[in-house]
C-alpha cells in the first residue's frame, strides 16, 4: 500500500503507540483485500459496544487503547449496549445483574475517554449526527454496523464499507480508512439485477424476507440491483439489516432510492417470483401465540412507532403480549413530544433505550419464548440464541396475541 | 495422494500449520460462535482445528468475536474461505490467526470434514485424508 509522509510517521509511533498501532490494523486489512490507498473518512460508528457481545476480551481491548490516550479524529458514535443505560432494568423479563452493569460501565468510560458521542443506537441515520456533519451523497465514512452500512449506501448514498466493530474504531481514530469496495464509484455499480415481479408493495417483514432470498442468490461481488416496489422507509431499513444479517453485503442498487447511476454494467438480470417471498413468509410465521411483540430491530423509526399505535387503537385494547419497543435515546425524546410514548404505554408497550432483546442479556432468560417480530434481523439473531421468532407486519403483529 | 489447492495469505502463518478440517458452508461468528468455549452452532469445536467458512456473514461484531477466541484460548489454527470479507480480516488481524482466500467451492463440500490439512505459510494447502 502507498503511506504519505505522514501516515508514516503515524505509523512510527510519532503521534503514540495506540495511533500507531490502530494504523497498523487498518493497512493490514487493507493490504489483504488489495487496498492500493487510504482515504480519509468524515464520521466513524462503532459497533461492538455492548459487553454481552464482545466480552471480557472486547472490554480489554478498549480499555487499552483509552490507556493508551488515543482520542477520535473524527466524529465517532455508538452502537446500542446491554441495557437502557437510564432504566437499567426495563427491559422485561431480563435479568441485569451486577457483574454486567460493572463492566458495561467500564465499556462505555473507555469510548467516552477516546472522545466517542455515546448515542448507543444502530440507526444513526436516524439522530442529528449525519445532518449536522453534512453527510451526503457520496461522503466516505466507515460504519461497524451491518445494518446502517447497507442502508447508508443503499438509501443513503453514504458510503461506508462493512467494517468491523475494532476496525470501525480504529478508522475513527486515525480518520482514514483503506480505499477499496464501495468507496470505489465502479465497484458499486451492479452486474446483476433482481426483478421482483409483483406491483404489491413490500411490507418490512417481506422486504426483509427478499433480503435474505437475495443474499441466497447473489454470487457477484458486486452490489445486487433490487428492483422492488419497497412500501416505505421501514421496507428499506429491514431490508438493508436483512442482507446484513443473512448474508455480507454493503449495499444493494434499489432503483428510484438509490441516490446514483447503476448504468453501464450490468450483465445479468434474474426474475423472481413474488410466491418465493411469500412462501417463505409462511414459514416464518410465528411459532404459536406470541409471549413478546418486538418492534425495533434496527431502533424504530417514528414511522414504525404511529403505526404500531394506530394498529393497537383499532385493536382497541391491550393485546395478551408484552410489547416491547427499541429505539434511540434521541427518537424517544421526539416520540414523547408527539404522545407516543404516553399513547403506546397505555397500551402496555415498554421502551428500552441504549439497548434491543440482541445485544442485551435478554436471550439467556428468554430460551423458548415466542417473540412476534416485523424484523427479519431480530429473527435471524434471537432464533440462534434459542428463542423462537416469527415475523409479520408491524399492522398485524397484535393480532397474533388476542 | 494428496490433493493441492493453492490460495491466497491474507494473515500469513508464521510456519506450516496442520489439523483436522471443519467445513461450514457460511457462518456468523456473531450468533453463531461461543467465544468461551470456541464452539460453533452449538456443539462443533472450532478450537485447535483448521476452519473452513465458504462464506462468512452477519454482524459486524464477528471481528471481537474471533479475537475473543485468542484471547479465550480457544482459537482455530487457521481459517480458510473463498472469499474473505473485511471483518474476519480484522478479526485474523487483530488475533494473529492465519486467513487464507481464494479456494474453490469444491473444497467446502461436507465430505472433507474432518480431514487433515497442512497449510503452508505462503497458501499451498495440501489434504492429506479424508472420510
Amino acid at each position: 500500500m502507498h503511506l504519505t509522509r505522514d501516515e508514516e510517521r503515524v505509523l512510527e509511533g510519532e503521534e503514540g503507540w495506540a495511533k500507531a498501532k490502530a494504523l497498523e490494523v487498518i493497512v493490514k486489512v487493507g493490504e489483504a483485500l488489495g487496498a492500493e490507498r487510504l482515504i480519509p473518512i468524515r464520521h466513524a460508528h462503532i459497533s461492538g459496544a455492548s459487553y454481552m457481545t464482545i466480552g471480557d476480551a472486547g472490554l480489554k481491548f478498549l480499555k487499552r487503547l483509552a490507556e493508551g490516550g488515543v482520542r477520535f479524529s473524527v466524529t465517532a458514535t455508538v452502537n446500542p449496549v446491554s441495557y437502557d443505560v437510564e432504566e437499567p432494568y426495563s427491559l422485561p423479563r431480563t435479568r441485569i445483574d451486577s457483574r454486567v452493569v460493572a463492566a458495561q460501565t467500564e465499556i462505555l468510560r473507555a469510548l467516552e475517554r477516546m472522545g466517542a458521542i455515546l448515542t448507543l443506537t444502530c440507526t444513526p441515520y436516524y439522530t442529528e449526527i449525519p445532518k449536522s456533519l453534512g453527510l451526503g451523497r457520496g461522503s466516505h465514512v466507515a460504519w461497524g454496523e451491518s445494518s446502517a452500512v447497507a442502508y447508508g449506501n443503499s438509501v443513503l448514498g453514504i458510503w461506508s464499507n462493512r467494517e468491523g466493530g475494532p476496525l470501525a474504531l480504529m478508522a475513527g481514530i486515525v480518520g482514514k480508512t483503506y480505499f477499496y469496495g464501495v468507496h470505489d464509484p465502479l465497484w458499486r455499480k451492479p452486474r446483476i439485477a433482481y426483478r421482483i415481479l409483483t406491483n404489491r408493495a413490500l411490507d418490512e417483514a417481506e422486504a426483509g424476507v427478499l433480503g435474505e432470498l437475495v443474499v441466497g442468490m447473489h454470487r457477484s461481488e458486486h452490489p445486487p440491483l433490487v428492483d422492488a416496489p419497497f412500501m416505505g422507509d421501514a421496507s428499506l431499513k429491514e431490508f438493508s439489516a436483512a442482507i446484513g444479517s443473512a448474508g455480507s453485503l454493503p449495499m444493494a442498487y434499489i432503483p428510484g432510492i438509490t441516490p446514483e447511476d447503476p448504468d453501464g454494467m450490468l450483465e445479468e438480470e434474474v426474475e423472481v417470483e413474488y410466491r418465493e417471498i411469500a412462501r417463505r413468509m409462511e414459514e416464518l410465521q410465528p411459532p404459536g401465540r406470541p409471549d413478546i411483540i418486538y418492534v425495533g430491530c434496527p431502533h424504530s423509526s417514528i414511522e414504525e412507532l404511529r403505526r404500531l399505535y394506530r394498529a393497537l387503537s383499532k385493536l382497541g385494547r391491550k393485546p395478551s403480549a408484552d410489547i416491547v419497543v427499541s429505539l434511540s435515546r434521541s427518537l424517544f425524546a421526539r416520540a414523547l413530544k408527539e404522545g407516543l410514548v404516553e399513547r403506546l404505554k397505555g397500551f402496555g408497550a415498554s421502551f428500552v433505550r441504549d439497548s434491543c432483546l440482541i445485544v442485551s442479556p435478554f436471550s439467556k432468560h428468554n430460551r423458548g419464548v415466542v417473540v412476534a417480530t416485523n424484523s427479519y434481523k431480530a429473527y435471524f439473531y434471537l432464533s440462534r440464541k434459542g428463542v423462537r421468532v416469527g415475523i409479520a407486519r408491524v399492522e398485524d403483529l397484535p393480532l397474533l396475541a388476542l | 495422494m494428496a490433493r493441492v489447492y493453492i490460495s491466497r495469505p491474507l494473515v500469513r502463518a508464521s510456519g506450516e500449520v496442520e489439523g483436522e478440517l471443519v467445513v461450514f458452508d457460511s457462518l456468523s461468528f456473531y450468533g453463531e460462535v461461543d467465544a468461551e468455549r470456541g464452539v460453533a452452532r452449538g456443539d462443533v469445536s472450532i478450537a485447535g482445528r483448521v476452519v473452513a467458512i465458504r462464506r462468512s456473514r452477519g454482524s459486524t461484531v464477528g471481528s471481537y468475536v474471533i479475537f475473543a477466541l485468542k484471547e479465550n484460548g480457544v482459537a482455530p489454527k487457521a481459517i480458510l474461505m473463498e472469499k474473505a470479507e473485511p471483518i474476519v480480516i480484522t478479526g485474523c488481524v487483530l488475533a494473529s490467526i492465519p486467513l487464507y482466500d481464494g479456494l474453490p467451492g469444491e473444497f467446502f463440500d461436507p465430505t472433507l470434514q474432518g480431514a487433515r490439512v497442512r497449510i503452508s505459510p505462503d497458501g499451498r494447502i495440501e489434504v492429506l485424508d479424508s472420510n
